[in-house]
């Protein structure tokens, strides 16, 4: 058996960042050294192309590789920057229906010999699309946001990914504000995780240079940002690969101006 | 093949019970006697870290075994068994619900018994009474025609009495349903937090839901 992780990253619902932590996971693990190939199944509306910054290298993608008009090699797009990363998108927009879950299983089969890290992003929904992505995991990452419909969503899409034998499942709680989580505005880590019964895989927090990072097409995790959500999803990666980091503390997240001062006058310098 | 021939004919050790016996002092106890070479671990409710784990490894590997599979209850052992390269699985004490068919749920009696929680889409149904175990998860719903009893958290639309008994009763160990309905008809659930510790119960009276605590008895029949 090859010890090559298969991880489907879905949420059931959409816009919560599934495709923003495929991006950032995907070269977390490349920068760490594994070789990682993110494949993107939500081939109706393809994004993860733009976030890497791959949109204009594409020129195969999965359907050719199966139809047997390229080679797996051809269809793969290297990450610029970082070598150990492909993108392998699967198919054209146009053509929506030829997408089998027994093609996604050819399609990993292939990606398994070469690969210690297959990402699956996965998306939104839980029909056709969902089960195509999911016939090929191993192991799942679902991605949740603190709000009700996400949480309620996510738990629909766990539901589903045990009776495929997906395991384990881990959770990602993103777009986390600790500001309204400590005046209780928000659901708090404690509901999510008592209503989804998963293990927590990392807490990403709100953070404004997402969006930037995402329209540049340059994954946050590229360069060695001080921004918390690099450094979380830097974490993310890293706990994936086994490494034993605690989990931030929101109620212990900067706060404003004053508690940044306290943090830097709290720093040795010398 | 030689590989897969090997993994069936590997012997199980099951680590001891937590509250026995740590695993590190029964595993030499274990292997005595072991000839195969490859050996499953089942590491039963022990929550096994990465160091754990490379440690009953190379402990496996001291007396010339080799891990073939690692079986465990928790979650967090299966994940970083994963995280290792491990070919682990979690053999799960609360079943998913997909596994409704391939285990049927015990019967005895008039009772249906089902372990695993219900998760948001998942709908349980029987003709008989229903005891679950685990919780109902908002956006799920279990119905029966007989009571349903769920020891765990309440959190979804429940239905009792279903075919219109309306002697039916619905007892939960933490009640805060989002509706509940008893023979043809429905309450909202409450909006204050219930008290917690306290098991509590919703049967018909006066031909309204109302919530008290659970009863140990049946309330006579009206």
């Amino acid at each position: 058996m090859s010890t090559t992780r298969i991880i489907l990253i879905c949420s059931g619902k959409g816009g919560v960042g599934k495709t923003t932590t495929t991006a950032n996971l995907g070269i977390a693990l490349a920068r760490q050294g594994a070789k990682t190939v993110v494949l993107d199944a939500d081939f109706g509306l393809r994004n993860l192309d733009l976030l890497l910054g791959l949109e204009n290298r594409i020129v195969y993608t999965a359907q050719e590789v199966l139809a047997e008009t390229c080679r797996l090699e051809q269809a793969l797009v290297k990450h610029k920057q970082e070598p150990n990363l492909a993108l392998l998108p699967a198919g054209n927009p146009r053509m929506l229906e030829w997408l089998t879950p027994k093609d996604m299983q050819s399609i990993v089969a292939l990606l398994e010999q070469q690969f210690d890290y297959v990402l699956i992003d996965c998306p939104a929904g839980i029909e056709d699309g969902f089960k195509n992505a999911a016939a090929a995991a191993r192991e799942a990452v679902v991605v949740t946001t603190p709000e009700v419909a996400a949480v309620r969503d996510a738990d629909r899409v766990i539901g589903l990914l045990n009776t495929q034998g997906v395991t384990p499942v881990q959770l990602v709680l993103n777009r986390v504000r600790p500001k309204m989580m400590s005046n209780q505005e928000m659901l708090s880590v404690d509901d999510v995780t008592d209503i989804l019964a998963l293990p927590l895989l990392g807490l990403v927090f709100e953070d404004e240079q997402v969006i930037v990072s995402t329209n540049r097409g340059e994954p946050l995790t590229l360069n060695d940002a001080a921004s918390p959500a690099a450094q979380a999803y830097n974490n993310i990666a890293r706990r994936l690969q086994g490494e034993d980091i605690p989990l931030m503390d929101p109620s212990k997240a900067r706060r404003g101006l004053r508690a940044r001062m306290r943090n830097l006058m709290q720093t040795r310098i010398f | 093949m030689a590989c897969k021939q090997q993994r069936f004919t590997g012997m199980t050790l099951t680590l001891p019970d937590q509250r026995a016996r740590h695993w590190q002092d029964a595993l030499a106890d274990l292997l005595d006697g072991q000839t195969s070479v490859s050996v499953t671990v089942d590491a039963g409710d022990w929550v096994l870290g990465c160091r754990d784990l490379q440690e009953l490894l190379s402990l496996l590997q001291q007396e010339g075994h080799v891990l073939d599979r690692l079986t465990s209850r928790v979650p967090e052992t299966v994940v970083s068994a994963c995280s290792l390269g491990l070919d682990a699985a979690l053999c799960a004490l609360d079943e998913p619900l997909g596994a409704l068919d391939r285990h049927p749920s015990s019967e005895s009696g008039e009772l249906l018994v089902h372990q695993g929680t219900l998760r948001s889409g998942d709908h349980l149904e029987s003709e008989r009474s229903i005891l679950l175990y685990g919780d109902v998860n908002p956006g799920a719903r279990i119905s029966s025609a007989g009571d349903v009893f769920v020891w765990g958290r309440l959190r979804g639309v429940a239905h009792a009495g279903c075919n219109g008994s309306t002697s039916a009763r619905i007892v939960a160990l933490q009640l805060r349903p989002l509706q509940l309905r008893i023979a043809d008809l429905v309450a909202r659930g409450p909006d204050e937090l219930p008290q917690t510790g306290l098991a509590e119960q919703a049967c018909l009276q006066d031909g309204s839901i109302s919530i008290e605590p659970a009863q140990l008895q049946r309330p006579p029949r009206p």
